[in-house]
């Protein structure tokens, strides 16, 4: 990779910090992240560690772990969402051991821009857990396709999803992981104006506010999968 | 000594019977009809008058009866007409011999009579309760010994008619209230069975005391304890006792205080004593057991709370180890992917189902993890972990209501613990569309957990799932009710104690 000096430079490498008590994988996250192209500008062991590096380095994205030290439970979340509070420039992955939705919902619940939810298994696919970095800082939601497609599969009774179709419903998972209609349509090989009709039809079939179509839509949509 | 001569008393009453028999079947017997009635008082007399002795041993009540009963026997006391014999043999002719004779039975009864009555009202007075009721009857004795005395002495003459026909009535009555008096005695007797019977099991000292004293009719009754060291003892108040006492088989020193009264009635305060006994015996046994059973609840809870703590290490330890060196393993295999892409496709292609197979072994030990223990219960209390059980629940499943609110561990485990095997349940033999989920505080200070479902019903409470949960919820104090009427659904109810 050929480096050229310039003022833009900088502004290109995405300044990453990682929190991660397991030593191992933070220094093999570091150096995925590094050969990725990334700039990680430090790491932390604990919360507070992370805090104060945020604090000190300002850096576009946080990738931190939930269960760290000393309780080994949320230090992580609880760390992401006071970040998003008081840096809410700050996009922030959380990577998580649980499929279950209850930390998403807590990290969603304030402005879901740039906010990512990964299960921890997704950093070994560099590629796509790169992305999901990239995507995060231009201000994304990123959501663990392996937590929406459980939500998507729950059986149902008497539900207004039973009447979707495969498409419509596909639409919706990648609605689900955050995706944009832009990204939808790549993902589907559809044209940009399908995917529009398809959200605006499923956004019909379940009772969905078109209001719901901006930024906040990822969160509209979990709730109602999550009911 | 008291037995023998009540034996020799008993023994000369028979020789007395046996006389009057044996001279009334000879052949020129004239004993005339007012001498069989006299007869038939004097027996009945002796005969209450030993029986009396038996039941109060200490008052002399009984053998003065005897005496009368003997004074009154034709076969002791000679034949006024023709009778052949009499245990005194005085011939019928000596006319002024049996005329000092009555004088000096009339006398002798007149003054046996009087210390009779002295006696009867001399222990009514120191008689307590239900003694004391036993022997009014008693009292009405006193009259009907008086009028014999008055109507046979010789000191006075009244009317054939009067002396032989009133006189066996009015005495007969002696007996006949005695009888009454025994009757009632037996009847109080029973009251204090009675009282011990109703006492509820467990019943305080207190309360066993004032059933005794209600039964007995002694307000003053106490219950008392030995002092350490032996010196006396000691009420419930803490006060030296200084009365009768009698003591409490079994009871570790436990004496009865009873009204000097009641010592008229060795046999009563025995069995008093007796019954106090048993009832104490049954509170002792009673509170060993409840102290065992106590024992054996903080035990299970026990049990269950390190059955618990022991998950939660496990899970952390798979977490913070296995799951963490999986995730390595997998970023590394990642980085060697990358590394090989495009030089040596079938390495990669190698590689890549390397990294499948870990993502794998991720997936489930992180299933294997939740099962053991699951953590967002830990984190987020029973609405994420509810939450997360409806939504991994096979069967399409509701919440209607969680309490946002953290509970004891204990609590929270076992709250999550039903609702999970109720779910499990209902995916298994319910056979349901459907199944709600609600948990909700119930009064101050109880906590209900309710799963219910549209299936099959007729789930059987002591199946082994069921016994279970059961189980799982007696170990925090609730109970478990499963409500399943064969096509009606089945409804899950654990209604758990919490602070």
């Amino acid at each position: 990779m050929s480096v050229t000096a310039g003022p833009a430079e900088p502004k290109a490498r995405l300044r990453v910090v990682i929190a991660e008590d397991t030593v191992l994988l933070r220094e093999g996250l570091r150096r995925v992240l590094t050969d990725a192209g990334l700039d990680v500008a430090g790491t932390a062991a604990d919360a507070d560690q992370l805090l104060k590096l945020v604090q000190a380095l300002s850096p576009d994205v946080v990738l931190t772990d939930i269960r760290m030290p000393p309780t080994q439970t949320t230090e992580g979340l609880q760390a992401a969402l006071e970040i998003r509070r008081r840096w809410p420039g700050t996009a922030v992955i959380v990577v998580s051991q649980h499929v279950e939705t209850e930390h998403l919902f807590e990290l969603l619940a304030g402005d879901p821009r740039g906010i990512g939810y990964v299960l921890k298994e997704r950093v070994a696919d560099i590629a796509q857990f790169t992305a999901a970095i990239h995507r995060v800082a231009a201000g994304e939601s990123v959501i663990d396709p392996q937590v929406v497609s459980r939500l998507v599969a729950r059986p149902r009774r008497n539900s207004p999803l039973e009447t979707l179709t495969e498409r419509e419903l596909a639409v919706l998972a990648l609605m689900a992981e955050g995706r944009s209609n832009q990204a939808i349509a790549l993902q589907l090989y559809m044209s940009p104006k399908t995917v529009e009709t398809h959200v605006g039809n499923l956004f019909g079939k379940l009772g969905l506010l078109p209001a719901a179509q901006d930024h906040r839509r990822v969160l509209a949509v979990l709730t109602y999968l999550r009911r | 000594m008291n037995r023998a001569l009540r034996a020799a008393l008993a023994a000369g009453a028979t020789a007395a019977v046996g006389c009057f028999v044996w001279s009334s079947w000879l052949p020129n017997s004239q004993y005339a009809p007012v001498e069989i009635s006299f007869a038939v008082v004097g027996l009945s007399f002796m005969v209450a008058g030993i029986a009396a002795w038996q039941r109060w041993p200490a008052s002399r009540l009984g053998l003065l009866f005897t005496i009368i009963g003997y004074l009154w026997n034709p076969a002791f006391s000679g034949c006024n007409a023709s009778c052949p014999a009499n245990v005194l043999l005085i011939g019928n002719g000596s006319r002024s011999a049996w005329n000092t004779l009555g004088t000096i039975a009339a006398l002798v009864g007149l003054v046996i009579t009087g210390i009779v009555l002295t006696l009867i009202v001399r222990h009514w007075r120191s008689a307590r309760g239900w003694s004391r009721r036993a022997m009014i009857p008693l009292l009405w004795i006193a009259p009907a010994v008086g009028a014999e005395n008055i109507l046979t002495g010789s000191l006075f003459h009244f009317p054939a008619l009067v002396t032989y026909a009133l006189l066996p009535l009015l005495l007969l009555a002696g007996p006949v209230l005695f009888v009454i008096s025994t009757v009632r005695a037996r009847t109080a007797g029973g009251a204090l069975g009675t009282a011990i019977v109703d006492l509820e099991p467990g019943a305080s000292p207190g309360r066993l005391r004032d059933a005794l004293a209600r039964a007995l009719g002694d307000s003053t009754l106490q219950l008392a304890f030995q002092q350490p060291g032996g010196a006396g003892h000691l009420d419930t108040l803490g006060q030296a006792v200084d009365r009768s006492v009698a003591p409490i088989a079994g009871s570790g020193g436990t004496v009865l205080v009873y009204d000097e009264g009641l010592e008229l009635e060795p046999q009563l305060v025995k069995l008093t004593a007796a019954a106090a006994s048993m009832a104490l015996e049954h509170t002792r046994l009673q509170a060993e057991v409840q102290a065992q059973l106590e024992q054996v609840r903080a035990s299970r809870a026990r049990l269950v709370e390190a059955g618990d703590a022991e998950r939660r290490r496990l899970e952390r330890d798979l977490h913070d180890g296995a799951q963490q060196r999986l995730v390595t393993l997998s970023l590394a295999l990642g980085m060697a992917r990358d590394r090989a892409a495009g030089a040596d496709p079938e390495l990669e292609a190698l590689i890549d189902s390397a990294g499948k197979e870990a993502r794998e072994a991720l997936t489930e030990l992180r299933e294997l993890a939740r099962g053991i223990h699951p953590a967002v219960l830990t984190e987020t209390g029973l609405t994420g972990a509810v939450q997360a059980l409806v939504e991994r629940s096979p069967v399409a499943a509701t919440i209607t209501a969680v309490p946002d609110e953290r509970f004891p561990a204990a609590i929270e485990a076992t709250a999550y613990f039903v609702v999970s095997e109720a779910l499990a349940n209902v995916a298994k033999h319910a056979m349901a569309d459907g199944a709600q989920v609600t948990i909700r505080r119930r009064r101050p200070g109880r906590l209900v957990v309710e799963v219910s479902d549209d299936g099959a019903g007729g789930a059987r409470p002591e199946g082994s799932g069921l016994r279970g949960l059961a189980d799982r919820v007696a170990s925090v104090g609730g109970v478990l009710r499963v409500d399943s009427p064969p096509g009606g659904g089945t409804r899950l109810e654990a209604d758990i104690p919490c602070p």
